[in-house]
């Protein structure tokens, strides 16, 4: 008697763990740090909740099957299974992780028709957006509020996340205005996810998904610059995790 | 990897460079003169014609790219660069043995590339008509194919008169018909061929003549049909079938077949020059201007450098018809502008005109995005 199912999706910066009931609500979340041994901290976090089946995704699922002999699930089947559970209408999906983005276009039936993703280079990613937050020294929870707060932009034009916290180093020190650095560095963010989407959902509202769809300067940006509506769920951070939960849920 | 017995069973089956080289060095021995090629433009029934051998010059190896770089730029193609490579390093066998070298000006890379090694060994560039559908195009590419006959009988003292080349002709339709029936083992449903194989007989094929070839052909075929007698086949039946589009691949950039396979899908039609494109078509037979006719088949060869392509997606098409694949990943490498720019009609292409899922993955030679790739083709294999 199966009554609990578990997700787990091993990303680059961090690991999201839901188990969800048998009617698909989710009764418990779990956030860790990714660290330098992902598989020791998998193990820990499975070890505090009970569930019946488990899938793995994000790029550590195969070590996870490998260790726990686990399915597993790619993030973009995993993602737009989550993104449905937050929007059951969605039909186009961003998901903003630390070290790679991704644009989902699904079908009516929450299949996935097409995607594109960018995982070459930071640019695009949370990553890029935590090196420049430190670089101008706001925490990354308040990054996107504070470049809200500016009344304009200074572009960033360097793509390459090393030069642009080069770019907005010596942007600091001619004195330019922090928050309005930040607002160029959103910017920046937004127009590279912005081409993705374009590319491959280029029509109707977009769920957004990921950690950094806790950002809101992000949202405001995106949803500005294509004039299509930008659907937030606060669980965004946990779309992969409870998509796998669901899968693993709905394969039983 | 593979349970079943190999097609070439010769102790060169998965590595068919090492057998190539076998037949170049036999021969050597014997004295006729090798000829290097680079491309799929290479005429080679002309040069067989005239009792030389053309080799296939080393491309797709990692190893040599870091030496290239130290005077090509480091966002180039790296078939160029592992070219380049290959040659500044002294490694590429062929190319030691090659008394000359015929390129083609197909891409800007390869152009600028061959002007860096044209003092090394004769180096004679063809240069290619790129709108093919030209009024012009076919009798300029023609007087280019007669020019390179008169380089390669200045430098090697031979000639080729039409009967030759016509008899050359002939001899090339029958081995590419004979290649089509074993590539038609790929066709069946699970596949009876594995995409090695297909490297192994191809990459023999090409050089080879088709006097040559032919017999060995034959044998292959009855191995096939007794495997296919015997209930034989590659991967689970369900397996989802493949067919990769694109760049070259071959070596290192055969990651990409490797990753299919990982994630539990099929190569069932490698259409690329160095898979089954290098044997399409037909010449047409005595025309009484067989060089006419050579011309005319090589002029259709639907490669990227040419402009518009629709002879790409026209025979993909046919492809898509023959394998049916259940999903198409268009192979591009690193900074090939051409094949780059094109995925977006083939994508729409496969997608709109047969209903499939279609993926595009830019790859180099280098192993460290096998990650990337498989999370990639595994979702692409979850949406069939």
């Amino acid at each position: 008697m199966a009554h609990r199912f578990a997700g787990i999706d091993i990303g680059s910066r961090t690991i999201e763990l839901v188990v969800v009931n048998q009617s698909g609500q989710a009764i418990h979340t779990l956030k860790a740090d990714t660290g330098f041994d992902p598989m020791a901290e998998a193990k820990q976090m499975i070890g505090a909740v009970v569930y019946e089946g488990i899938m793995a995704t994000g790029y550590g699922r195969n070590l996870f099957e490998i260790a726990f002999e686990a399915p597993t699930v790619t993030e973009i089947k995993a993602h737009a299974r989550g993104a449905r559970a937050f929007f059951p209408e969605a039909l186009n999906v961003l998901d903003i992780g630390g070290q790679d983005s991704k644009a989902i276009a699904l079908s009516d039936n929450g299949k996935v028709k097409k995607f594109e993703m960018n995982d070459r280079c930071a640019a695009g990613t949370g990553k890029f957006l935590e090196i420049m937050a430190r670089t101008l020294g706001y925490a990354i929870e308040q990054f996107g509020n504070e470049a809200l707060l500016a009344e304009q932009e200074t572009t960033i034009s360097s793509m390459c996340t090393v030069f642009a916290e080069s770019e907005v180093t010596s942007l600091i020190a001619k004195g330019q205005d922090r928050r309005e650095i930040a607002l160029g560095v959103h910017a920046s963010v937004m127009r590279r996810v912005a081409a993705m989407l374009q590319r491959v959902a280029p029509e109707g509202d977009i769920v957004f998904t990921g950690g950094v769809a806790n950002n809101a300067c992000l949202r405001a940006l995106l949803a500005q610059k294509l004039g299509r509506r930008i659907l937030y769920a606060p669980q965004a951070q946990f779309a992969g995790a409870l998509g796998a939960a669901l899968l693993a849920l709905e394969a039983a | 990897m593979l349970t079943i017995p190999p097609l070439m069973d010769d102790g060169f089956a998965g590595e068919p460079a090492k057998r190539v080289l076998q037949y170049m060095q036999a021969h050597k021995a014997k004295g006729d003169p090798i000829v290097g090629i680079y491309c799929g433009y290479a005429p080679i029934e002309l040069i067989q014609a005239m009792g030389l051998v053309p080799a296939v010059l080393c491309a797709f190896s990692k190893v040599p790219i870091p030496a290239a770089e130290t005077v090509l730029p480091a966002n180039l193609c790296p078939l160029i660069k592992s070219s380049f490579g290959f040659i500044i390093e002294g490694t590429c066998p062929f190319y030691a043995m090659s008394q000359a070298v015929i390129a083609e000006t197909t891409c800007d890379g390869k152009k600028k590339m061959f002007e860096l090694i044209a003092d090394i060994k004769p180096t004679h560039v063809m240069d290619l008509p790129q709108v093919p559908d030209q009024r012009e195009a076919l009798p300029n590419w023609k007087q280019m194919i007669l020019r390179l006959q008169e380089f390669l009988e200045k430098t090697f003292d031979r000639k080729a008169d039409e009967n030759k080349i016509e008899a050359s002709l002939q001899a090339a339709n029958r081995r590419n018909a004979l290649m089509q029936k074993i590539f038609d083992y790929a066709a069946l449903r699970p596949s009876a061929l594995h995409w090695s194989e297909m490297y192994d007989v191809g990459f023999l094929a090409l050089p080879a003549t088709g006097a040559e070839m032919a017999p060995r052909l034959e044998a292959l075929l009855e191995r096939l049909e007794k495997r296919v007698r015997d209930g034989l086949h590659f991967g689970r039946p369900d397996a989802p079938r493949v067919l990769v589009t694109g760049c070259p691949v071959g070596g290192d950039a055969t990651k990409i077949f490797k990753v299919i396979e990982a994630a539990g899908g099929a190569v069932v039609a490698p259409d690329a020059c160095t898979g089954m494109k290098a044997f399409a078509g037909t010449f047409q037979e005595n025309s009484g201007d067989p060089i006419g006719a050579m011309a005319e088949r090589y002029l259709k060869i639907p490669c990227a450098c040419m402009t518009p392509n629709e002879r790409r997606l026209t025979d993909l098409s046919i492809m898509i018809d023959r394998f049916k694949p259940d999903a198409v990943i268009d192979v591009v490498l690193q900074a090939c502008h051409a094949y780059n720019i094109e995925s977006h009609k083939v994508g729409r292409h496969v997608q709109e005109a047969h209903g499939l899922p279609f993926l595009k993955v830019e790859i180099d030679y280098s192993e460290g995005d096998i990650g990337q790739l498989r999370t990639r083709v595994e979702a692409l294999f979850e949406s069939i």
